[in-house]
Order: structure tokens, then C-alpha cells, then sequence
């Protein structure tokens, strides 16, 4: 099949869908390439070079007309689209949403259309996943804006001629695109702050190097399905309190939080950019969308009381060589995916990956797709053949660590954890009552010589419950590396047994009860003291 | 009064056990755990002692000093490698206690000085030495399969789980015998010989639901007889009427069950089918035959290296992760993997270790032998904490450990290790295995890890390679 690579002809795009090392792999897979003249000039990759690569160069309307498989970059025009075959294939950015009109022309034409934005975030997707690695680059970039606006180095220096303060950054929200600017802000020798409402965050924030900043608040920012749940009023309230606070000491502030198919959340309102000092610099990640800041202005940069608010919604295209070159790879996955033959593609509608970004086939519009437990439960990782869909219009639960862009990003695991318990759930609580009270019921039963066995019984019972129980909190603490000698102590601990054969041993000493007692108290002590020791000989090993 | 002292001793070392536990959720605090645990056993010996209700001291004591020099030797000698087979061969003696204190109860009922006879008293001791039967003979099994003495291939008899369930029926219905028996003062009745019996199939039943499971379970077996032998200390303490003993036990017991939960769940394997002897869809861990015949097998085509390649590969590592297993633990390398590791570190390259919560013959067992190497457990990481990690790391090295990096665990759920979770090295920029030979591990299937384009493979003894990298890297 022969793909066809076009000029992106939106305002300010400088990316282009396959790059002279893509074109090699995809000529590798046995496809034939054509590049339309130009095209990834602005991405400094010459038309020689994608000779070079064994590409054909074609004009840009033989590219449209006569190519089985188009890569985009943007979503097409509608003229583009009228010059396509009935039966090829176009892959690029969609926004079935926004872009109706397109959608319909897709379908009428009999265009096979595949959004990678789509793309769904499971574990084997990840390599195809285009949002993550653009949010990728833009977190990049929005470190170097801010650094290119803000008057001071990012590292703190001591210099002769004086000292000069380390630029404190705070990134707002923990997805790909936060925890990028984080590293990037990291790396140019700032301190950096990272907010989020998931606490799961937390950790992938701290391996970036950063400081995990969350609202004091008893909320779990984590809902149903995988998605963030709406915060409360009061929750909101507090995170606005907090970014008031945080607004007067941090020099650079990068949000990211985005909501699929929904406009941006406010997050930095205007209260918290007064606060802010002269020289702050705002990077807003999310201003194509509105942005999160509230005097953000799409596609602009303004400058308001002294502090400068970036909103370019170019990011990526800022970094066209290496975008393009990331993007490229994705689609690369993708056809790979999809192949049925050298050069040649199918679309297996039971495949999660193609059903969910798959937007027209045969002339019929298959978006948006059927939740992802219906598409082929089998073909799920097993976490996810139980996890309830909960989205229409957005990228379902992910099992790969990497968050997407958004701050009401999905849970990143669905395996249940285990137990870590540190307070007393309401189901502890429930048993320890029920415990409580049938001790209650014992002591003030009936007492008679008939039941008081049964009742002997009946206490040992208890106390045997409530032992277990806390045996059960306890030891779910225990640090796996201590599971060794988590054992030799509890052998040790359970030579008690030898307190019942001193209890036998008396009487005479030639008695059977005796002789026995007296054994087993052997038996039980070696467990005891060889228990012990050996678990203090482990134990002085651990060293840091 | 004198009672009500003894309840409060015995309060008070239960206190201090369910500390000890506690203290053992770090490594800083681990160290006073054991203390603590020795002060409670101190509290409770004493106590008991001191109970009126105890006599034979001169014989007590005796076993007490005995066994003290025996434990201590034992605990100074034995090599970390060993441990295994202490732990199991040390829940036998717990076991055996119990039916020896079971038979000690019996004789002395009825008698002067004894509990009253009754039938629920003797389905007590019916119980306790059910369960300490079934914990000595398991334990006995387990300890001779870990030294190797015995075949570590499941013993899978035809009907076996008719067998297992006959036993335990058996074993109930003698127990109402003796219990039925019980006021006969006749010493050697129906009664007494049905308890006798009972015993023997109970070691019977014991010994057998161990022999039905492969060397690879062996992990979850430990922990369960590590739990066994807490039930069984409950029962004894039901038995004689003392609550210390249904406490500690009642903890045993329950830090047995969750650490054979944690390695069930490690291995994808039910729990019920391990302790039943393999019951269960992945019954027990016969060798799969490999799908492929011997030609196709030897084509397959792996990538070596040797010392001055792998050497200059490290060299130009950022970061490595050392995955052990228990080849490492049988070829005696973790001394020579810490200089590695140390040499590593001191040129600035990140060196971190993999633990699998299977890898070696008992939970934690690796994490022992590094200890012991001297490696600080600020490296050593666990899987769910590190398995993330392998995209950004620049070479794993694999040494003496094979199931728990098996692609096919992940790949193929009908196969023996389907559904387990395990270390994804294959993710790393290169991943080096060391191995002896190209033979299959534990599961007895092949290893597609090995055939991968970015795997080589790193013939020879782990111990005598490792250094040879040392060596190179040095000069």
C-alpha cells in the first residue's frame, strides 16, 4: 500500500507526520512512501533526505488523490478530504467533536478514519500513544518558555559579585506533561513543587525529584472507573485557598490539567496571579482548551501586572524535529498493529486499540465506540476485564503508570492492593463490635454448672477471634524484605507450646503426663531459642 | 489471687509478642522486635514457673538447659542458605510438642491433679494432636524436600484428593470414638487405641499433602506450615484452658496465613489448591513438555557474551538492575554480586536489586542472602515497587533466576506460571542472563526471554562469571 505524507497546511504547524528514520521503518515494512514536496521543511528535514530514505516526492494534491494511506499531523480541511479515495485510510489528530462536519465528509467519501488521540492508555497501547508522547514534549517546552520569560536562573548561584535565589516551580497536575516540566525544571536546577488531586501521585512525583503538594482536605481525588471524582465545594475551595498561598512564593507556575472533550478547568484564578511577584512567569498547558489560568489568552502571550502568562498552543510544533520524529514512531506502531500482510493493513473492529480510535469505516460513522469490556473482553489485561467504563468521550482507565495530561486523570492501577491498613476500616470496626459484644453476652449469660463448659468455650473462642484479628492488622505491616525473619520469630513465638507441657509435667516424675511434658518442653525450647537467635544473627545484617 | 497474677503475666508477654510482630514492619525497628519477643517468652516461662499448678522442675529444667545449647548451636551454625530447611525442620518440633502435650493431657485426665474428663475436653486433645500430627509429618517433608533428599517433583497419586478428604474423615469420626470412650478408666481402651490411630493417619495425611507439592510451592508450603504450627499452638492452649497459648498461636497462625496469601497471589495460584495438594486448575507444577522437538529447540538462537563485553557494556550503563534468584543462592555468588554491585555504584552508575516475592525457597529469602552479603536494603526493592522501572534502565542482570522474568507468565495463561506476575526485564534497554546451561527451570518450560533481540546470555557458574566481570571492570 502506498502512504502519503502531506504538508500541514494549519497556521503555525511545524510538525510533519513521518520523518526520513520513520519513512526507512515504514519502506521496511514493505510500504511505499511518498512525501508531498516541502513537507518537512519546517521540521528541518529536506526533501533529499526523505529521498535519501527511499520516499517518492509527490505534489500535494497527487498526495491526497492517489495515496491508500494519509498521515496527518492536524485534523484535514474539507477539501483535502474531497480528494480522497473511497476505501483509503487516514490517520492523524481528529477531534471527532469538534470537527462534525469533517467526520461526516470522512464518512461519505468512504474514508477509513483512525484518531490517535483515541487511542485507548492500556499497557500494549503505550507505544502508540500519541496525547502522551506530545504532552511529553510540551511539558519540555513549557519549562524553556518560562526559563526564555523569567528574569533569573533557575539554579541558585553563589557568585562573588553575590547570591542569586533557586527559581521555585510549581506544576499543577502530575500527568505526562506535569511530570515532563518537572523533570525539565528539575534538570535546569530549579526546586519544584507538584500538585495533583490523586494522591497516587505522589510517587511518580517524588521519582521526578519534585515535592508533592496537596490540599489538607480528607477528600480522595480518586472516583469511580478510574476517573477523578467532581471535588466538593469545599475541596475546591481549600485547593484555591492553597494556590493563593502558593501564589506569592513560587516564581514559575506550569498547569496542565486538562478534561477530555471538556473545556479547562479554572484553576489559577485571578486572586492567585495578584498575589503573585512582578517577574512570575504562568505557563498555561492547557490554553488551547480555555486554559486553566483565568487571564490566560489562547494562542498569546500577555503580560498582566508584571507577570507574563504563555499561552501558545503550539508547544510541540515547537520542537518540530524531535515531535514529528515521536509522532512518526507512533503511527509506525500503529501500521505495525494493524498489518496484514507486508505493506498492507486491516482493521480487526474486535481489537480494543482500532475499535475505540477507529471514527469512520465503509461509510459508516463507528464513533464513539462501545465501551471497552464489550469491544473483546479476552483481549483485555486482566485488570481491566473487571473494571466498569464510566467514559463515553474519553480515554479509558489506564494500567500503565504514565498519567495522561489531565489533573482528573484515571486511577493507574485497578489491581487491588493489598490491605496496608493503617486505621480501622468500617468493616474492622463492624467485626471488633460484634467481638465486643458477644464478650458482653458471656459475661452476663447464665452461669450454670450445664453450660459453664460450653461457656469456657465460648471465651477461648473469643479471645481467639480478637487474636487473630490483630495478628491480621499487624502483619499485613511487615516490610517484605522482613518476611524471613518474620518467620524464625514467629517459630520462635510459637515454641510457647512448651508453657503446656510444664503444665503436664507434674505428679510423679516416672508418670506418662510427665515424661511427655518434659519432652515436649524440650522439643518447644529448641524451637524457642534457636528461633531467636537466628533472627538476631538476620537482623544484624539489614545495613544501609 | 495467685491466678489472677499469672492471667496478668501472661497478658503482658502476649503484649510484648504482638509488639514484637509490630516492630518488624522496618528495618530499623526489626532489631527491638526481637528483643521484645524474647522478653515476652522470658515473662511467660517465668510465670508458668512460678504456677503451683507446675512441679517437675528438676525434669524441666533439665529439657530447658538441653534444649537451649541444642537451639543455640544450631542458630550459630546454620548458613543462610540453609534456612529453609531450619524453618521447616523447626516447625516439626512445634508439631510434635503439641502431640506430645496432646498424649500428656490424656493420660493425665481423669487422674489426680488432671482436667476433668469430658467429651469436649477430648475432642480437644483430638484436635490438637490432629493438627500437630499433620504440621510434624508436613514439616518433616517439607524439610527433607528442601535439603534435597527428597525428589522436589509433586508426588501425584491417583485419587489422591479422595484420599486426603478420606483421611480427614477418618480422623473425625476416630475422634468421637476416643471422645466416646472418654470416662472409661481401662488404660488401654477402644478409646485410646482409636487416638492412636488417629495420629498415624494424621502424620499420614500430613506427610502426603506436602509430597503432592512440586519444589517451585515451596515457599507457600514454609509459610503454611509456619501457620500451621500457630493453629496448632491454639488448640493447645483450648486444650489446657490457657490463653497465652491461643494468643500467640492465634498470631503464628495468622502470620503464616498472610505470608502464604502474599506468595499465592505472587504466583497467580489459588490458595485452596495449594494446600490441598494441587487441586485446582494448574494442578501442582508437573514439567510441561516443551512445545518444540529437540532441532527446533537447539535453533532457536540466543546472543552470548562474555566478561570484556558485558564489562564495557557496564561501563557505559547509567543504571542497572540485578534481578537474583535462587541460582544465585546455590552457586554461592551474592559476595562476589555485592563487589560487582559496589564497584558499579562507586563509578556513579544507579545499581538497584529485583526481588520477585518467589524468588528463593522462603519469603524474603533473597533479601536474607544479599543482607547477608552486605548489600544495604536501601537498594533492594520489591517487585510492585520496581517493575515499573525496567523501560528506563540501561542493562538487568539476571543471575540464577528464571521463571520470575518468563515472558510466557504474561503471554500464555495455560501455561504452568500463567497469570503470575513477573519481572518485566525484557523492557530494559539489555538484559544478560546467567545461567549454567540452557536447561528449563523449575516450571520445566522454556524461557522465550532468552531468544529475545535485546537478551544475552552469560554461559558458565554465576559465582566464577560474576568475578570474571569484577576482574575485567577493575583492570
Amino acid at each position: 500500500m502506498r502512504i502519503g505524507v502531506p504538508f500541514e497546511t494549519a497556521t503555525g504547524e511545524k510538525r510533519v507526520s513521518a520523518t526520513p528514520n520513520t519513512v526507512r521503518r515504514l519502506k521496511k515494512r514493505g510500504f511505499d512512501v511518498a512525501i508531498a514536496s516541502g513537507a518537512g521543511q519546517q521540521a528541518s528535514f529536506s526533501d533529499q533526505a526523505y529521498q535519501e530514505a527511499g520516499a517518492d516526492i509527490w505534489e500535494a494534491d497527487q498526495i491526497w488523490s492517489e495515496s491508500d494511506i494519509v498521515l496527518k499531523v492536524t485534523p484535514p480541511t474539507k477539501e483535502q478530504v474531497e480528494q480522497m479515495q473511497d476505501g483509503s485510510v487516514l490517520m492523524g489528530f481528529l477531534w471527532p467533536k469538534e470537527n462534525e462536519e469533517l467526520v461526516e465528509t470522512l464518512r461519505s467519501k468512504g474514508v477509513t478514519s483512525i484518531a490517535m488521540e483515541c487511542v485507548p492508555r492500556i499497557s500494549r497501547a503505550q507505544k502508540l500513544d500519541a496525547l502522551s508522547s506530545m504532552s511529553n514534549v510540551s511539558g519540555y517546552r513549557a519549562v524553556i518558555e518560562a526559563a526564555y520569560y523569567y528574569g533569573s536562573f533557575f539554579n541558585a548561584q553563589f557568585t562573588a559579585a553575590g547570591r542569586v535565589d533557586q527559581a521555585k516551580v510549581l506544576v499543577i497536575g502530575a500527568g505526562v506533561s506535569g511530570l515532563a516540566a518537572a523533570g525539565a525544571a528539575r534538570g535546569l536546577g530549579a526546586k519544584v513543587y507538584a500538585f495533583d488531586v490523586r494522591s497516587a501521585a505522589r510517587e511518580q512525583v517524588e521519582s521526578m525529584g519534585a515535592e508533592f503538594v496537596e490540599v489538607e482536605f480528607e477528600e480522595s481525588g480518586d472516583g469511580d472507573g478510574g476517573y477523578a471524582k467532581v471535588m466538593s465545594d469545599e475541596f475546591i475551595a481549600a485547593e484555591m485557598a492553597l494556590f493563593r498561598k502558593l501564589a506569592a512564593e513560587m516564581d514559575i507556575v506550569i498547569t496542565t490539567a486538562l478534561i477530555p472533550g471538556r473545556p479547562a478547568p479554572k484553576l489559577w484564578l485571578n486572586e492567585a496571579l495578584a498575589e503573585m511577584k512582578p517577574g512570575s512567569v504562568v505557563v498555561d498547558l492547557a490554553s488551547e482548551r480555555g486554559g486553566n489560568c483565568e487571564s490566560t489568552v489562547p494562542g498569546e502571550t500577555v503580560e498582566v501586572n508584571g507577570v507574563h502568562i504563555v499561552g501558545w498552543t503550539d508547544m510541540p510544533s515547537r520542537l518540530a524535529p524531535t515531535s514529528s520524529q515521536l509522532y512518526g514512531m507512533n503511527l509506525v506502531h500503529y501500521l505495525k498493529d494493524i498489518e496484514s500482510g507486508s505493506g498492507e493493513v486491516g482493521f480487526n473492529l474486535k481489537d480494543v486499540v482500532v475499535r475505540s480510535s477507529i471514527i469512520t469505516h465503509q461509510k459508516e460513522i463507528l464513533w464513539p465506540p462501545p465501551p471497552l469490556s464489550e469491544i473483546d473482553p479476552s483481549s483485555l489485561p486482566k485488570e481491566m476485564q473487571k473494571a466498569k467504563d464510566t467514559t463515553k468521550d474519553a480515554s479509558a482507565s489506564s494500567t500503565s503508570t504514565k498519567a495522561t495530561p489531565v489533573v482528573t486523570a484515571p486511577k493507574t492501577s485497578q489491581k487491588s492492593e493489598e490491605p496496608r491498613s493503617k486505621g480501622l476500616s468500617n468493616k474492622q470496626m463492624t467485626w471488633l463490635g460484634i467481638a465486643i459484644l458477644w464478650c458482653l453476652l458471656l459475661v452476663t449469660s447464665d452461669k450454670s454448672s450445664a453450660g459453664e463448659s460450653t461457656i469456657i468455650f465460648l471465651n477461648h473462642l473469643t479471645v481467639f477471634a480478637l487474636s487473630c484479628f490483630i495478628g491480621w492488622q499487624v502483619i499485613w505491616n511487615v516490610t517484605h524484605a522482613l518476611h524471613t525473619p518474620l518467620m524464625s520469630v514467629t517459630n520462635a513465638i510459637s515454641g510457647i507450646i512448651l508453657v503446656g507441657g510444664m503444665l503436664q509435667a507434674h505428679g510423679t516424675s516416672d508418670s506418662a503426663a510427665s515424661i511427655l511434658g518434659a519432652l515436649a518442653v524440650l522439643l518447644a525450647m529448641i524451637n524457642v531459642v534457636g528461633g531467636f537467635a537466628v533472627t538476631q544473627r538476620m537482623l544484624k545484617m539489614f545495613r544501609k | 489471687m495467685e491466678q489472677a497474677l499469672l492471667q496478668i503475666a501472661y497478658l503482658v508477654a502476649s503484649i510484648f509478642f504482638i509488639m514484637s510482630l509490630k516492630s518488624l514492619s522496618s528495618q530499623e525497628t526489626a532489631r527491638q522486635g526481637n528483643l521484645y519477643g524474647m522478653i515476652g517468652m522470658g515473662v511467660a516461662i517465668l510465670a508458668t514457673l512460678l504456677n503451683s499448678q507446675v512441679d517437675q522442675y528438676t525434669m524441666i529444667l533439665i529439657a530447658l538447659v538441653i534444649s537451649s545449647v541444642i537451639g543455640y548451636q544450631v542458630a550459630a551454625k546454620v548458613e543462610m542458605t540453609q534456612m529453609p530447611e531450619l524453618v521447616a525442620l523447626l516447625h516439626s518440633f512445634v508439631g510434635a510438642a503439641a502431640v506430645l502435650v496432646g498424649f500428656a493431657s490424656d493420660r493425665s485426665m481423669g487422674q489426680e491433679g488432671g482436667h476433668v474428663a469430658s467429651s469436649l475436653y477430648a475432642a480437644e486433645i483430638g484436635v490438637d494432636i490432629f493438627i500437630g500430627a499433620i504440621t510434624l509429618t508436613g514439616s518433616i517433608v517439607a524439610f527433607l524436600k528442601l535439603k534435597g533428599q527428597v525428589s522436589g517433583k509433586p508426588l501425584l497419586l491417583p485419587n489422591r484428593h479422595k484420599m486426603n478428604a478420606g483421611a480427614a474423615i477418618a480422623c473425625i469420626i476416630l475422634i468421637g470414638i476416643y471422645a466416646a470412650y472418654v470416662d472409661q478408666t481401662n488404660f488401654y481402651n477402644w478409646g485410646w487405641i482409636a487416638l492412636l490411630i488417629m495420629t498415624v493417619i494424621a502424620g499420614a495425611l500430613g506427610a502426603h499433602l506436602v509430597f503432592a507439592i512440586g519444589g517451585a510451592d515451596m515457599p507457600v508450603v514454609v509459610s503454611m506450615l509456619n501457620s500451621y504450627s500457630g493453629w496448632t499452638a491454639s488448640a493447645a492452649g483450648f486444650m489446657l484452658d490457657n490463653d497465652l497459648l491461643i494468643i500467640t498461636g492465634a498470631l503464628v497462625g495468622s502470620s503464616g496465613a498472610i505470608l502464604s496469601y502474599i506468595m499465592c497471589k505472587s504466583m497467580n495460584r489459588s490458595i485452596v489448591s495449594v494446600i490441598f495438594g494441587g487441586y485446582g486448575a494448574n494442578a501442582g507444577t508437573a514439567p510441561v513438555k516443551p512445545a518444540l522437538t529437540a532441532e527446533e529447540q537447539a535453533a532457536l538462537v540466543v546472543q552470548e557474551t562474555e566478561a570484556q563485553q558485558l564489562a564495557q557494556d557496564l561501563l557505559n550503563a547509567k543504571s542497572v538492575i540485578i534481578v537474583p534468584g535462587y541460582g544465585l543462592a546455590q552457586a554461592r555468588a551474592a559476595g562476589s554480586v555485592y563487589q560487582l554491585c559496589e564497584d558499579l555504584r562507586a563509578r556513579g552508575t544507579k545499581v538497584r536489586f529485583a526481588i520477585h516475592p518467589v524468588a528463593g525457597r522462603l519469603p524474603g529469602h533473597m533479601n536474607i542472602l544479599l543482607a547477608e552479603a552486605n548489600v544495604p536494603y536501601d537498594i533492594v526493592e520489591d517487585l510492585e515497587d520496581i517493575n515499573d522501572d525496567f523501560p528506563n534502565t540501561d542493562i538487568v542482570l539476571v543471575i540464577g533466576a528464571n521463571d520470575i522474568v518468563n515472558p510466557l507468565a504474561q503471554e500464555d495463561p495455560h501455561c504452568p506460571i500463567g497469570g503470575m506476575e513477573v519481572l518485566e526485564v525484557w523492557k530494559s534497554t539489555k538484559t544478560i542472563i546467567f545461567k549454567r546451561s540452557r536447561n528449563v527451570g523449575y516450571a520445566g518450560i522454556d524461557n522465550p526471554l532468552f531468544y529475545k533481540e535485546n537478551s544475552e546470555m552469560f554461559f558458565g557458574d554465576a559465582a566464577n562469571s560474576v568475578n570474571e566481570v569484577v576482574t575485567t571492570l577493575r583492570s
